[in-house]
């Protein structure tokens, strides 16, 4: 039975709680809040199973296909969604962030095609910190952009002296400014653990072949400079303290974002060969330095 | 059984007069006792709000008539009866069920949409209750009026929407920029009412630390003695305004006493913590060069009016839908209330075709030895799908009838056609 659930299942379900959402901007509805936390519990199980399934039934390493580590980021992130509708029910999350996990789940289904890594016993543990410590990073940079994103539109109609609209009310600026922090702050070490089990990574399948991945990999160089970027934005805001105002914090996710889309797009579209050591290496098993992490 | 309310409300009687007939806790318990004592055959609950004080009675005999209530209320306040009887209403049956919940729904409170009223109609009914005066009727309508509320705050937005200026300053713009207010800076300049007024709603949300500068520190003192806060000279103006988070403003200065130039010497000191500017003075003590400011919310009466008058718009388009729902509710109440006057006729009648059907039953399982269980298990069945489509008519007709009230004449009709007891 688990077999039959599909990545129809769950994503048509977020879209049922997004439909929802959006409803609470023209009608209110006794109802409404629990057929949300219905479809969302029902979404998580069949999002949950499918993983389960999948990481039973994994060719290469559990998960660690790039379809598998978009859907457990969608993952993580509809499972905030999820506490956020049950313990912060009048505030309006699913507006801005169940876009983001379709979107998350929407990739990972083109990235469907791509065949799994397997995973060499001695590189699957670096292989896990890689892949679990970027996608937790990924996971935090998109839920930073979300609270930055509902911290600008929040103050804009503060500063235009707007009350809030039935249906989209929002934190206040200040728990979308400890949200926003937070996550950059925890993004960054995330990403930078990423990046050292990467090359440890690298060293361990290289061994004392020539090859491996190239430091001017595309991949690499941008995951190098969207870590830079995170590494300043926190120094600033522990050392300057104007900027830890609100609008500073919520740009700077903003710019975060950016990042990490490009980083995801270079892993996505570019070709590079990061991720596909086997190729160079001639060697039968794929295996992968982002090892369950595209682009990385 | 009839419902009955009398009272007085902010509609029709001046506050003088409301103040006269009011009831604390303790006189409200003392007094439905004494109300019982004179009219033991009625339920009461007494709801005495500052903005009303109504007597909610129920009962088999005849309500009181309002010369009654107001010989009643004259007695209690020691106020001549006749000086009461002018401002009382008196609404009986449907029209008391439907004031209770119209009045719970908070449509017929002085702000419409304060949530404030369902708590003391709970209040009113839970010392009845504790009292004893309140028997099963009262009972059933307040928490029916409860129910009313719930509806009301779920399905609409009546209770969102504020409609004076302190509340929309801290309901709809402080608390949508601060999570808490215990661990904030308030710092309040000049001494205008709005100002008291706003720095009660601060101080339910847990507001404490509360700075009063004011041009004479005579005034600024006694307001920080009344609100537990800490008095300073007119000086400490830029330094205050650099540690505070929430700021009202209500000097009587005809120019603004922060200008753009004074609040870029204290904005670095604030280290890009927002912060939020109530400006209820006329004219302005706030530069509105400085609202343009990162992090800066402020506001102005007029912009605090234009929010209110916006969400009295607003809250007026939800009145349809509360009025819906109290109509429902009302019927719903009715019908439910009148259909237990129809129940035990009812019972009656199906227990007096059960027992010639039991008969029935048992003659022919007797003539017919050779019916295995299961036959005579079919049969029984048969026979109560005939009992229940023969019943289903008439039942129907008094659920239909009941709607509308008790329908004594069908009741008696049917009573007497199947020869059924009282």
């Amino acid at each position: 039975m688990i077999s039959g659930i599909s990545i129809t299942c769950f994503a048509a379900s977020y879209a049922v709680v997004l439909a929802l959402e959006i409803s609470r901007l023209f009608f209110r509805s006794g109802v409404r809040w629990a057929v949300m936390v219905g479809f969302t519990g029902a979404g998580m199980l069949a999002h949950t199973l499918f993983l389960a399934y999948r990481a039973a039934h994994a060719q290469g390493s559990p998960l660690s296909s790039k379809e598998d580590w978009y859907l457990i980021a969608a993952w993580v992130l509809a499972g905030a969604y999820f506490y956020l509708a049950c313990f912060h029910a009048r505030n309006a999350f699913g507006v801005f962030l169940l876009p983001f996990v379709l979107g998350l789940i929407g990739v990972g289904a083109l990235a469907a095609d791509a065949a799994p890594f397997a995973g060499e016993p001695a590189s699957a543990v670096w292989g896990a910190i890689h892949g679990v410590s970027l996608l937790l990073a990924t996971v935090s940079v998109v839920g930073g952009f979300v609270a930055g994103l509902m911290y600008l539109h929040q103050s804009y109609h503060l500063k235009h002296k707007r009350p809030p609209r039935a249906g989209l009310r929002l934190p206040s600026l200040e728990w979308l400014r400890k949200a926003n922090s937070r996550a950059l702050i925890f993004s960054m070490p995330m990403l930078g653990l990423g990046i050292l089990s990467g090359i440890v990574l690298n060293l361990v399948r290289r061994g004392p072949q020539p090859g491996g991945v190239a430091w001017n990999d595309p991949a690499v160089l941008s995951t190098t400079v969207m870590f830079a970027w995170l590494l300043i934005a926190v120094l600033a805001g522990w050392f300057y303290r104007p900027a830890r105002e609100g609008h500073k914090v919520a740009y700077m996710t903003v710019v975060s974002f950016v990042f990490l889309v490009i980083a995801l797009g270079i892993g996505l579209l570019i070709d590079s060969g990061h991720g596909d050591l086997r190729s160079r290496r001639g060697s039968p098993g794929r295996s992968s330095v982002s090892q369950g992490r595209p682009g990385a | 059984m009839i419902f009955q309310v009398v009272g007085c409300s902010h509609r029709n009687t001046p506050l003088a007069v409301r103040e006269r007939l009011s009831f604390s806790g303790t006189q409200t318990r003392q007094a439905i006792a004494e109300f019982r004592q004179t009219f033991p055959g009625l339920e009461v609950v007494l709801l005495s709000t500052c903005n009303r004080v109504e007597l909610y009675t129920a009962g088999e005999e005849g309500p009181p008539a309002p010369e009654q209530i107001a010989d009643f209320l004259g007695r209690f306040h020691r106020i001549p009866p006749s000086e009461i009887l002018e401002h009382l209403y008196s609404h009986g049956g449907e029209e008391a069920v439907r004031h209770l919940f119209t009045v719970a729904s908070s449509l017929d409170s002085m702000v419409i949409g304060e949530p404030q009223i369902l708590s003391q109609v709970k209040q009113a009914c839970q010392l009845a209750n504790e009292a004893q005066c309140a028997g099963p009727l009262l009972q059933d309508l307040f928490q029916a009026a409860a129910k009313v509320a719930r509806r009301a705050a779920g399905e609409t937005a009546i209770h969102q929407r504020r409609v004076s200026i302190p509340s929309v300053a801290v309901a709809d713009f402080a608390q949508q920029i601060f999570e808490r207010f215990d661990d904030k800076k308030t710092l309040v300049i000049g001494a205008g009412e709005m100002a008291e007024e706003t720095l009660r709603y601060l101080r339910d949300q847990g507001a404490r630390d509360l700075t009063v500068i004011n041009r004479h520190d005579e005034r600024a003192r006694e307001l920080a003695q009344r609100w537990q806060g800490k008095a300073r000279s007119w000086d400490c103006l830029p330094a205050s305004l650099a540690e505070a988070d929430l700021v009202i403003s209500t000097t009587g200065a005809e120019e603004p006493i922060v200008t753009p130039g004074q609040f870029a010497a204290v904005e670095s000191a604030r280290g890009g913590r927002p912060l939020f500017v109530l400006d209820l003075a006329v004219p302005r003590d706030f530069d509105p060069a400085i609202g343009g400011r990162p992090g800066v919310y402020l506001y102005s009466i007029d912009d605090l009016r234009q929010a209110c008058e916006k969400n009295r718009t607003e809250r007026d388009k939800e009145i349809p839908a509360v009025q819906r729902i109290v109509q429902q509710e009302t019927e719903a109440f009715l019908a439910e209330l009148n259909h237990r006057h129809v129940t035990p006729l009812i019972q009656q009648l199906r227990q007096g075709w059960e027992k010639p059907k039991d008969e029935e039953l048992q003659r022919l399982f007797h003539k017919l030895p050779e019916l295995d269980e299961r036959s005579r298990e079919e049969v029984r069945q048969a026979f109560d799908r005939l009992v229940n489509k023969l019943l289903h008519p008439p039942m129907e007709s008094l659920r239909h009838a009941s709607r509308h009230g008790v329908p004594r004449g069908l009741l008696e009709a049917l009573a007497r056609l199947f020869q059924l007891k009282d």
